[in-house]
């Protein structure tokens, strides 16, 4: 599971599976995975091209244009950080989807009236937040170590000296939104400024994503606008204060609660995530562990900054109805500021390791019964991801092997998905599937293992294949219809491959041949190479059963 | 600020703030962009010319009189046709809640009178074209969207599926068992719970936007009922078309006009029936162990036509509709970090007053303090005018938003075909920025002390009410502090009977817990269930 930055009735955002956000959108989360498993196109169909117009600024920004018309007066705007949860390491975890918030907080000119006493405040807090951090590092980690107490950053545990540091640093941080004892007169932020200019400008769904490989910064303004979407974006990204840092994590903190912790298989789905994947970085969830979240400080926010945010990581996106010369002219004009700076982004060099046995994990609670089975496929562009997506479309839908197999045929499953999840370092598939009347998890899991079986025995018919690549070809154009979702699927491909992979991999789909699909459902699936959750629903009680699993320490 | 300071600036934070100004581009004499505007507020913007759609162009009528709207546009070769009938939840009879969402399902999936269920999904699958039929509270939409190179056998299957659906009987029974499995669900989100209750409190329970189906219910679905309500719903007397997308418009009428032919009209339906029931005041709490209260704040409020309606928007917007453009967002959750979600919504109804309702969730400890700022809020924009420039922001944010849900072709036109279902005044479009611009701050405290009230809205609380109702640490809110401390404690009811489960009951039972590992503390805050 993973973040975004914001809530408003009226959003357009498509967050894809796997993310946090800025603010939490209204519409559920779309398939993106879905959307982009259908990158096919059939042969019998013209090709649909995507006209991307593309430059990259001296300083090393990357920019992709697509000008079109259909849907008049609007622009879709956006950049993508090549940077995720990926990138972290235990200690910083969730700090990627922390900074997205952090980019909403404005820079010296917006969202403060006094960047000099802002700043000072700024200062005092950071030291006094150092302080508490490094008092609950020491004293509270070993009275939680010693069994003393349940969690080192409640601070219901708080000794007399973090409790007065607390004060000061609530104390300094009322100052600063002018809700201290100096009042409003005293405040030095303007509250939220980013989003009020946007807001009286016509901008409508500004919004922002993290997801394991990528961040995605994105908003729609009117046509007129484009210049001041270039306005704010470079200031953000010239000038960026860390504003509200240590009040900040307190939204992240309810953020988690909302996704994870009271969702009824949120921190199951959390542990599923870290036993399957051993090594590599995709093995915590974006939105990062708890006592990470309470744990970082402004140097290593800073220290990712000068990294992962620097032009030459970064990809600016606008899909709409503008002038591309005065698009490109704007944009070159405001980007320009941005100093290309000297960090490389380090390579990411801890790759999966084999799995060698299969894994399993046993899950009651208030849900319905239902198992999901994981395997370690291939990353985003490998040979075999082509196949791998193809069989995932084999399997689902109404016609697929999956709804007429187990749902319809054996009458045992509710409904029954596949998924083909390949990532920019390593991949999964997964089958999950809800158990229907007295059915159990493990007839569940016998069912796919049988429909796998004909898979790895015979190839899939002809007229089979046609079907789904005509369906993946359609799909081709449907996703392209809406100026957001091109502009997010171009995001992804250009953070994972490359953007022009939105045109070529329709033809890599289209490749897919009967054998291909038998060959790596023959190479992928073995038992060792699987992990699988079983989920029980926990019968009702009579009265003084005792409470859900506690909350993991390092909350708050 | 004016630009031509922000040199020195940057000189003083060098001093004051070396983190800060360790940023790269910020060091240098000649900071980089020194040439552009200094604020975003001294752009010049070119103007942008919108005119409103005008409905009437885009409306055809077929010879049996069936409203047609079309918009060809030649981007993709894709083709959407839609039909709304109006009729849904509303047309659910008072025994089986849930049918008309019921039959929706199973006109799709129950094959017709020339194809099997699997015959009629294998064909649309393989020609790739998408159709869905789906029921609301007083509508129910088909549409469907096909390669132009499909269109004539798409909507062939299409009309064929709504005038002649078999309704197959197997497809029923794997429809049904589904069903049950969502109802078995009901109560493992706090937010599907949130939802049923939160209805059930403000149209009151036997009103069809609160009623839900129920393993009773289920079981008498039947295709006889569905077949009745199939013939009170999809006929041409009760339809609106809208065509978007790869087509010309002449042989479009044509083929539609030709599926049509011979399919009889039924009477008209009647508009959906308003609530009787009044909202009661009050806090109301339902048990749910989670470490976060989700929380609900409202009232009944007005109809879509209300002369009220663009103020009190507006109003909103200020209030909490907009983002952090607006106080409850600002204060909950920006300020003093109290929920990752926050804000309120004005929802007006075309035939019967709608709602107003605030919403967040938070950790236990601070519920109360959460509730009692938005409450404040409330009173704030009763007692005070909003400021200038919260009102220029809103009404700015409106116009320039405003073209908007005319965007896309299928956008627009979904617009129209609602607008005659639900006869909105045909000059509205084209007067609304008008009366944005006029609207005045007295206007918006007018409205606000006519419709907002928090005496007589409704708090409901999902969650763990012990640990909710003692408050923060601080002690700068408790759940007593409203309404006197009278607390309705809503049962937890059965998911699948919704009836009242006995009080403890409904609880999760003791799992086999694993030893804590070294280093894991005991449970924070043990809360016996049960309560």
């Amino acid at each position: 599971m993973g973040g975004c930055y914001n809530a408003r009735h009226r959003s357009d955002t498509l967050p894809p599976r796997g993310f946090a956000m800025f603010r939490p959108s209204r519409r559920a989360a779309a398939p993106l995975l879905a959307a982009l498993l259908v990158l096919g196109l059939a042969g019998t169909l013209p090709g649909q091209q995507v006209a991307v117009e593309e430059f990259t600024l001296p300083n090393g920004m990357q920019f992709l244009l697509v000008p079109r018309t259909d849907q008049p007066n609007v622009v879709s705007a956006g950049w993508v950080a090549k940077v995720g949860s990926v990138n972290e390491r235990p200690g910083i975890t969730g700090i990627s989807h922390f900074f997205e918030h952090m980019m909403f907080k404005g820079t010296d000119t917006i969202g403060t009236r006094d960047p000099e006493r802002d700043a000072t405040l700024r200062v005092e807090q950071r030291r006094v937040r150092e302080q508490i951090t490094n008092l609950v590092w020491t004293e509270q980690y070993d009275r939680f170590l010693r069994g003393e107490i349940d969690d080192p950053w409640d601070p219901a545990n708080d000794s007399d000296r973090l409790r007065q540091l607390r004060t000061r640093l609530d104390g300094l941080i009322r100052t600063q939104q002018g809700r201290g004892d100096a009042g409003a007169e005293g405040a030095t932020i303007v509250k939220d400024e980013f989003d009020q200019v946007y807001t009286k400008a016509g901008g409508s769904g500004m919004n922002a994503f993290t997801s394991y490989d990528l961040t995605f910064y994105f908003i729609t303004v009117p046509s007129n606008k484009l210049e001041l979407w270039a306005w704010m974006e470079s200031d953000r990204l010239h000038d960026s204060v860390f504003r509200e840092f240590y009040s900040e994590r307190d939204v992240v903190h309810e953020e988690r609660r909302l996704r994870t912790d009271s969702t009824p298989t949120g921190r199951f789905q959390e542990q599923f995530d870290s036993m399957f994947w051993a090594s590599c970085g995709y093995s915590w969830p974006v939105i990062g562990w708890p006592s990470d979240l309470n744990s970082y400080t402004e140097e290593q926010a800073q220290d990712y900054w000068n990294v992962y945010y620097r032009p030459g990581n970064l990809v600016g996106i606008v899909v709409g109805d503008f002038d591309p010369a005065r698009a490109k002219a704007d944009i070159t004009r405001y980007f320009s500021r941005l100093d290309a700076g000297t960090r490389r982004p380090p390579p990411v060099v801890t790759l999966e390791v084999e799995q060698l046995a299969e894994q399993r994990m046993n899950a009651e609670g208030d849900f319905p019964p239902a198992v999901e089975i994981r395997y370690h496929t291939v990353p985003a562009g490998h040979v075999d991801s082509y196949p791998l997506d193809m069989l995932a479309e084999i399997l689902n839908e109404r016609t697929g092997r999956l709804y007429t197999g187990m749902v319809e045929g054996r009458g045992i499953a509710a409904g029954a998905q596949a998924t083909s999840d390949t990532r920019k370092y390593a991949g999964l598939f997964a089958i999950e599937a809800q158990a229907r009347g007295e059915a159990t998890p493990a007839q569940l899991e016998e069912a796919w293992y049988e429909e796998l079986a004909k898979l790895q025995a015979e190839e899939v018919p002809e007229r089979e294949l046609r079907k789904v690549k005509n369906r993946v070809a359609a799909g081709n154009y449907r996703r392209l219809e809406s100026n957001m979702s091109l502009m997010v699927q171009l995001a992804v491909a250009e953070a994972t491959l490359d953007w022009s992979e939105i045109n070529e991999g329709p033809r890599k789909y289209e490749a897919v041949t009967a054998a291909d699909i038998r060959r790596v459902a023959n190479a992928y699936f073995a038992p060792t190479n699987r992990s699988v959750a079983t989920y029980l629903r926990r019968a009702a009680a009579p009265a003084g059963g005792p409470e859900l699993p506690a909350a993991p320490a390092g909350g708050q | 600020m004016p630009r031509s300071t922000l040199p020195l600036l940057r000189a003083l934070l060098l001093v004051a703030a070396p983190l800060v100004t360790a940023l790269p581009g910020a060091r240098g004499d000649e900071p980089p962009g020194a040439d552009l505007p200094g604020r975003p507020e001294e752009i010049v913007f070119a103007p942008l010319d919108f005119e409103v759609p005008d409905a009437k162009q885009f409306r055809r009528t077929l010879p049996d009189g069936t409203p047609v709207y079309v918009a060809p546009t030649h981007e993709f070769p894709l083709v959407t046709v839609s039909i709304t009938f109006k009729g849904g939840a509303s047309l659910d009879p008072a025994d089986v809640p849930g049918l008309a969402g019921a039959t929706a399902s199973l006109v799709r999936e129950g094959g017709t009178a020339s194809a099997s269920p699997a015959e009629f999904d294998e064909a649309l699958d393989f020609l790739a074209t998408r159709i869905g039929v789906q029921s609301n509270d007083a509508f129910t939409t088909a549409s469907m969207n096909c390669l132009t190179a499909n269109l004539d056998e798409s909507l062939k299957l299409f009309v064929e599926m709504l005038r002649e659906p078999a309704l197959d009987e197997g497809r029923l029974r794997t429809s049904k068992a589904r069903l049950m499995e969502s109802l078995k669900q009901r109560n493992d989100d706090a937010a599907s719970i949130m939802s049923r209750e939160w209805r059930r409190l403000l149209w009151g329970p036997d009103h069809f936007e609160s009623r839900e189906p129920t393993g009773a219910s289920v079981a008498a679905m039947s295709t006889e009922r569905m077949r009745e309500l199939h013939r009170r719903i999809y006929h041409p007397g009760n339809m609106i078309v809208a065509v978007s997308g790869d087509f010309e418009e002449k042989p479009m009428l044509e083929k539609l006009a030709a599926a049509f032919a011979g399919w009889k009209k039924g009477p008209a339906v009647p508009d959906p029936e308003a609530p009787t029931a009044e909202l009661a005041p009050g806090i109301y709490h339902v048990p749910k162990d989670i470490p976060q209260g989700k929380v609900a704040i409202g009232m009944r409020s007005i109809r879509r036509d209300d002369p009220d309606a663009i103020p009190l928007d507006i109003l909103n917007d200020i209030l909490g509709g907009s983002g952090f453009t607006s106080r409850i967002m600002q204060q909950v959750r920006s300020n003093e970090g109290l929920a990752y979600s926050a804000g309120s919504a004005v929802v007006p109804k075309v035939w019967y007053p709608g709602q107003f309702r605030a919403s967040f969730e938070s950790k236990n400890a601070t519920v109360a303090l959460a509730t009692k700022i938005i409450l404040d809020l409330v009173e704030g924009v009763r007692d005070e005018p909003v400021s200038y420039e919260e009102l220029e922001t809103a009404k700015a944010a409106a116009i320039e938003t405003f073209p908007r849900q005319f965007e896309s072709k299928p956008a627009m036109l979904r617009v129209f075909v609602s607008d005659e279902w639900t006869d909105r005044p045909a000059d509205y479009w084209k007067t609304y920025r008008d009366k944005v611009s006029a609207v005045t701050r007295e206007d918006l405290q007018r409205v606000a002390k006519k419709h907002l009230d928090p005496e007589k809205m409704a708090i409901l609380v999902v969650g763990d009410w012990d640990a909710i109702a003692a408050g923060d640490l601080e002690g700068r809110a408790k759940m007593t502090q409203f309404f006197g401390g009278k607390v309705t404690h809503l049962p937890v009811r059965d998911p699948v009977t919704l009836e009242p489960l006995p009080e403890g009951a409904g609880a999760p039972k003791p799992a086999d817990k694993p030893a804590a590992p070294a280093g894991q503390g005991a449970p924070k805050k043990p809360v016996p269930a049960g309560k």
